[in-house]
């Protein structure tokens, strides 16, 4: 081990590693396992952009079963819970693994920091599973925690019209008891949320993140270039494209998809399994 | 984490009664039942946000408008000789998915509970719940009871068809209550409340059903409203227990007649010394249980 690598470990739930120049900044959140892993996937690109760099972390023991570790495709996947300050747009970023259990708590510690650092709004980013066809167009939708905050966001491509009560057997998301949470302690929020079709739950859903990547853009004048992020659009369009060329069955599905119609459990769980397959064969 | 009462007032020497789900709602359907019959009102709550995770979001018009979580509710009502408090919790406090509580969650739960008993002064806790047993379900379900000191054992044995824990045929001399239902039971005597546990009998064949079984609820309230000085109208309880049997008997008929067998002899020796389904037999109900309860549901039609 790297000992001059090595973080020092308190008790303490927030661990701060350094001290953010930030002036009222707004906070943008995201989780992983998402939908689309659209969460990490947006979070890492502004980091990525933006020069964020790490200064908190929320420790683990109190939210996580920790019985072992979570391995996908041979990567070690450890719950992680990290703020990123980017100085010059004046961006607190945040990538969170969901806790298993303390979920107030744990949604408290992410609004302490959000207090520690004056920040104005907050922006919670996630992917939300849909039963439409890649081809479609990604749609932003937007929940508030306050009516105000509802108009100052009238100038941007939101869907702010969203009436919705969980239906019984279901629980709400993350999303929505964080938003309360803030509710409680007077800090605007929005839930940002784009729809993924469920066969790239499991995969990168790179439209969905240009989506609300161009909101942030639009929102904070970040002036980032998306030409990187189109390019690879592009390509995963053309590995898409080659697919449905590939297998008929596969295309079959996601025309009938494109017509709005439903496929049976049986065919969306082959199309989930064969697309997650191929995009990775084809993209490695 | 906290208490919020809604009003402030004076109760005169309460007697708290508590339950929170478990085996087919016994202990849920109890204090429910005493509750409305008594037409007990609000007293306050604790504050869920720290033990459970939401159950509903009510969004209008994009604008998020409120969260809500499974209640953990009191209830008084004042009567002529001594007032009571309730308390109904809708979940229990789990972690990890599991149904009952344990650990710091259920203790900081039960602490809570039993902060506003003492707050109000009261001098006795009593819980109910279920009690699986070798039984049968056309029999009359018996009531095992538990307290906390042994000048309580007999009062509480006074009243017909109670048995203590350690009396029951096949219960053993120890025992677990299991969950919150039986560690308020433990805090309580702890804290220095009186404290009793009533469970009404459910045969161990329908321990894991789907539904309710308010048969061991009104065993349990024939000697509850008499510890508490309290009468009761039983017309809605009667009302469910009909259409539960119903049920019941409609899965019952399409048990495996070598499984029937074994248990219609508990009809004549449960009392003495009843004959346990054997392991196979209690593994191929589990295992068909839901089926059974989904033709059943499916053969009465919509209700």
């Amino acid at each position: 081990m790297n000992s001059s690598k090595r973080k020092e470990k308190t008790e303490a739930p927030l661990n701060f590693s350094g001290q953010p120049e930030l002036e009222s900044p707004s906070f943008i959140i995201g989780w992983h396992l998402d939908a689309g892993r659209f969460g990490e996937g947006v979070i890492d690109y502004l980091n990525r952009k933006l020069g964020g760099q790490s200064f908190c972390e929320i420790e683990p023991a109190d939210f996580y079963p920790l019985r072992g570790v979570a391995i996908e495709d041979g990567i070690v996947h450890f719950p992680e819970s990290i703020f990123y300050a980017c100085p010059e747009k004046n961006l607190l970023l945040s990538i969170c693994t969901p806790p298993a259990y303390e979920w107030y708590q744990f949604l408290n510690l992410i609004l302490d920091v959000h207090e520690y650092c004056h920040a104005k709004e907050l922006f919670i980013i996630n992917g939300i599973v849909s039963l439409s066809a890649h081809t479609s167009p990604r749609q932003l939708w937007g929940t508030v925690n306050s009516a105000e905050f509802k108009t100052a966001l009238s100038l941007y491509n939101v869907v702010r019209e969203l009436d919705y009560i969980t239906p019984p057997g279901q629980r709400p998301t993350l999303n929505s008891f964080l938003l309360w949470a803030a509710k409680r302690r007077n800090i605007p929020g929005i839930s940002l949320m784009v729809p993924i079709p469920f066969y790239m739950v499991a995969v990168d859903d790179l439209k969905a993140r240009r989506k609300v990547l161009e909101f942030f853009n639009q929102t904070f004048d970040l002036e980032m270039d998306f030409s990187d992020l189109d390019e690879e659009i592009r390509r995963q369009n053309q590995i898409m494209y080659e697919i449905r060329d590939s297998f008929p069955d596969i295309d079959q599905s996601i025309m009938r998809l494109e017509s709005n119609l439903r496929l049976s459990e049986e065919e969306s769980q082959r199309l989930v399994k064969e697309i997650d397959r191929l995009l990775k064969e084809r993209r490695d | 984490m906290g208490i919020r009462l809604y009003k402030k007032l004076k109760l005169e020497k309460p007697d708290l009664v508590a339950s929170w789900p478990g085996i087919g709602n016994i202990g849920i359907i109890t204090v429910d039942t005493l509750k409305s019959q008594l037409r007990a009102e609000e007293l306050g709550e604790i504050e869920p946000w720290d033990f459970f995770y939401p159950r509903k979001v009510i969004i209008r018009g994009g604008v998020l408008e409120d969260l809500e979580f499974p209640s953990s509710k009191f209830y008084y009502k004042k009567l002529a000789n001594k007032d009571l408090i309730f308390f109904i919790g809708e979940e229990q406090p789990a972690d990890g998915g599991r149904l009952y509580a344990e650990g710091k969650k259920a203790y900081q739960m039960a602490n809570l509970v039993l902060d506003v008993a003492e707050r109000f002064d009261c001098r006795r806790v009593y819980t109910s719940g279920a009690a699986v047993a070798l039984t049968h379900h056309v029999l009359k379900p018996r009531v095992w009871v538990v307290t906390g000191r042994e000048e309580l054992i007999k009062e509480v044995k006074s009243y017909a068809n109670t048995y203590l824990m350690g009396e029951i045929e096949g219960s053993g001399e120890r025992g677990t209550i299991t969950g919150l239902n039986g560690l308020l039971l433990g805090l309580a005597k702890k804290r220095g409340f009186d404290t009793f546990c009533l469970m009404g009998e459910i045969p161990d064949y329908l321990s894991g059903v789907p539904f309710p079984y308010p048969t061991a609820s009104k065993s349990i309230l024939e000697v509850l409203t008499k510890l508490l000085g309290v009468e009761i109208d039983y017309g809605a309880l009667n009302e469910m227990e009909v259409q539960i049997d119903g049920i019941i008997e409609g899965i019952y008929e399409k048990l495996p007649s070598e499984v029937r067998v074994r248990i219609e002899q508990r009809k004549s020796i449960v009392q003495a010394k009843p004959e346990a389904i054997t392991e196979e037999d209690k593994k191929w109900i589990q295992e068909h249980i839901d089926e059974l309860f989904k033709k059943e549901g499916e053969d009465r039609g919509p209700s």
